[in-house]
């Protein structure tokens, strides 16, 4: 068990003025059995009215409409939570054994499913475990690559990638092997941005692993929001009209 | 067949009321090869008659169907008891593409989730009605036997005199009564992607029909999770349900794919806060896959306690081993559908197929079990219809719209489309078949 503090800010610029602007949030951490939040203040720049809902996922969606001119948006997380990995969190859903938009696998990645599986043995969470021990050998931790649209098949191909990627093929080979999983973003002690890993679904509860880093998940690590990929857990999603709606977008995370 | 014939002589010429359809502009839009064509409908003036007896047991099976269906819907996104209990196979509800992980436990008005179900049914030479396919997403149709009943009244008024049709302009009440049940507070409107799309003359027509606003995505606006329209004074005005006329996957780009041009963005939250009506509910294509077609029967017995009373057309699942077998042993005989097209594709008939094709076909179906249904051809009683003055026989089905609110009614009419091709089953209008009015007979 242990008390974490956590602060998370995203700017974004445009270049021009946009207007009708709509925005879903997901940046609020949920409360849950492994994270107990004790605090949590969301500010937004420029100041506008938002709702609150709870997604299909669990995820806190904070939602917002702004119908006036304006050239940025800011928004930052500040909170602490008391973080225990020795509780379980049972919330399943059968959709998560299930490839998804990210996760579905082509040719290669089944190929190579198909020449680890002989040695994938014993129990859920060594299969996990050995599995994220050979994509950590096969796929390279590098920058610059990939982006926040590249599928699990695709970053597989370059064998190079970030988190998501790592996240993204990993969820893959385990819905092959018939273990659900889910993705994860978050925060985490090694990172300077957002985090992402995976939870995999043992029989009885969810258990994390960071396969970019190829070890297990501790009370280091918050949970912002959760799902079948990182189509469910984007931080921000949103729409909005203008000459030029290209945008700048500068993110910081701390966690002590 | 007298009576059709009497009704034939009734009606008159297909000439005058095809050409006051024109003039009224019913048009259909048909996509071909990325080229949008705008296609007249052809009607044909000699209606299909069902008789009393006939519809009163129609009308309860359909009623118990959707029941069925609609409980089905609010099972699989909350505690999915169907699948626990094992009657279906967990994976036909999630590898189905309608299936939206994203509508998990969110609970529409009246746990309503389709209110206007579109239900498709053949006749058998033996008088038996089958059951096609459910459209439980956005079903499209029902404006063309209103517009062509009216401009029938006008063209042949003698008919209306001498027989008892019940009068299908009740739909327009109908439909109104389904939205203001789940209306949350505010305007009844129609979303429409726009004029280029296949029923923009349908979403038109129902918008006058039942008093409520015709809009576009670009009109609309979520602000504080309730959605508004801007109004033509600058303000916002807010609306209640949306009768949405576009896909589940367009429906929200924050939600749903976020290339969509053509959504609402934060609709989804204004849906799960409860505070709009969304008509048919997102999410509905896990009830009317073709894979879960197979299923139906049995969610009656499982929903309902009872027994159906419209029977399915015999179906088979390549996904059970039994049944595989069958569909090998029989496949130049059996219709094969392809469980994610709809519209008339993916519909292969094995007796149309070369050898070659039809060994092809037999090895995808192995290697993709789950993506295939195969069932029986059934020998459907054909229509009469004029063509170049004569009368000739043709395939037809029977679209039936059942209206859920706060009881689920069954709509005494319904579109009754043939093929225009004598050897063809495939009736849908997107594949240039034609339609005729649909009349029941109150005795």
């Amino acid at each position: 068990m242990k008390r974490v503090n956590f602060f998370y800010s995203t700017k974004l610029t445009f270049d021009d003025y946009v207007h009708n602007h709509s925005f879903a949030l997901r940046v609020i951490p949920p409360e849950t059995d492994t994270q107990h939040i004790l605090s949590c203040s969301l500010n937004i720049a420029p100041y506008i009215p938002t709702k609150q809902t709870v997604d299909a996922f669990g995820n806190n969606v904070t939602a917002g409409y702004m119908r006036d001119d304006h050239r940025f948006l800011d928004f930052e997380i500040k909170g602490s939570a008391q973080v225990n990995h020795n509780k379980r969190r049972t919330d399943y859903m059968p959709c998560y054994l299930y490839q998804s938009q990210y996760t579905k696998p082509d040719n290669g990645l089944k190929t190579f499913y198909e020449s680890i599986k002989k040695k994938c043995t014993g129990t859920v969470a060594e299969k996990a475990e050995y599995i994220c021990n050979i994509l950590s050998g096969t796929v390279e931790y590098e920058k610059g690559f990939t982006d926040t649209t590249t599928t699990a098949e695709q970053a597989f191909a370059l064998k190079k990638g970030v988190c998501q990627d790592f996240s993204h093929i990993l969820i893959s080979l385990l819905r092959m092997e018939g273990i659900p999983a889910r993705y994860i973003a978050g925060l985490a002690f090694c990172d300077g941005e957002t985090h992402s890993w995976v939870e995999y679904w043992t029989g009885d509860h969810w258990e994390g692993i960071d396969p970019a880093n190829n070890c297990p998940v501790n009370d280091d690590y918050i949970v912002i929001s959760q799902g079948r990929d990182f189509r469910d857990c984007a931080i921000d999603r949103g729409v909005m009209f203008g000459k030029y709606t290209k945008q700048l977008q500068l993110v910081r995370s701390e966690m002590t | 067949m007298t009576q059709q014939v009497q009704f034939t002589k009734a009606v008159g010429n297909a000439s005058e009321i095809n050409e006051l359809l024109r003039r009224y502009g019913v048009k259909f839009g048909i996509y071909k090869n990325g080229v949008f064509n705008e296609q007249f409908f052809p009607f044909d003036p000699i209606p299909r008659v069902i008789t009393a007896e006939d519809f009163q047991s129609m009308e309860k099976g359909l009623a118990q169907r959707v029941k069925a269906l609609n409980e089905f819907l609010f099972d699989i996104y909350h505690e999915k008891k169907i699948v626990h209990d094992g009657i279906i196979p967990e994976d036909f509800i999630y590898i189905s593409k309608g299936y939206l992980a994203e509508c998990e436990g969110i609970t529409p008005k009246n746990n309503v989730y389709s209110h206007i179900s579109g239900i498709d049914l053949v006749q058998a030479k033996n008088g038996e009605w089958y059951i096609l396919e459910d459209n439980l997403r956005i079903p499209s149709g029902a404006s063309y036997p209103l517009i062509a009943r009216d401009l029938t009244r006008i063209a042949a008024p003698q008919a209306f005199e001498e027989n008892p049709i019940i009068d299908n302009r009740g739909y327009a009440e109908l439909l109104k009564e389904t939205m203001e049940n789940v209306n949350c507070g505010g305007a009844r409107a129609i979303l429409t992607p726009g004029r280029y799309n296949a029923a923009y003359f349908e979403h038109s027509y129902l918008a006058e029909l039942t008093d409520s606003v015709l809009v576009q995505n670009d009109e609309l606006f979520v602000e504080d999770n309730i959605l508004y329209y801007h109004t033509y004074s600058g303000g916002k005005s807010r609306i209640g349900v949306l009768y949405r006329r576009i896909a589940d996957e367009y429906l929200d780009p924050l939600t749903f794919l976020p290339e969509s041009l053509i959504g609402i963005p934060n609709l989804m939250e204004a849906y799960r806060s409860g505070n709009v009506g969304i008509i048919n509910a997102p999410g509905n294509g896990v009830a009317d896959d073709k894979g879960i077609y197979y299923f139906v029967p049995k969610m009656i017995k499982y929903y309902l306690g009872e027994e159906p009373i419209l029977k399915n057309a015999p179906t088979y699942l390549p996904f059970y081993e039994e049944d595989m077998k069958y569909v090998m042993e029989h496949l130049d005989k059996l219709v094969i559908k392809d469980v994610a097209e709809a519209g008339g594709y993916g519909v292969v008939f094995g007796s149309k197929l070369t050898k070659e094709k039809l060994e092809e076909f037999r090895k995808t179906i192995i290697a993709e079990p789950r993506r295939f249904i195969a069932q029986e051809v059934i020998d459907f009683l054909d229509l009469p219809i004029i063509e170049d003055n004569e009368t000739v026989m043709r395939k037809a089905d029977l679209r039936a719209f059942v209206l859920s609110g706060a009881e689920t009614k069954v709509w005494a009419s319904g579109l009754t489309r043939f093929s225009r091709n004598p050897d063809s089953f495939v009736v849908n209008s997107s594949q240039g078949g034609g339609f005729k009015d649909t009349w029941v007979l109150s005795r």
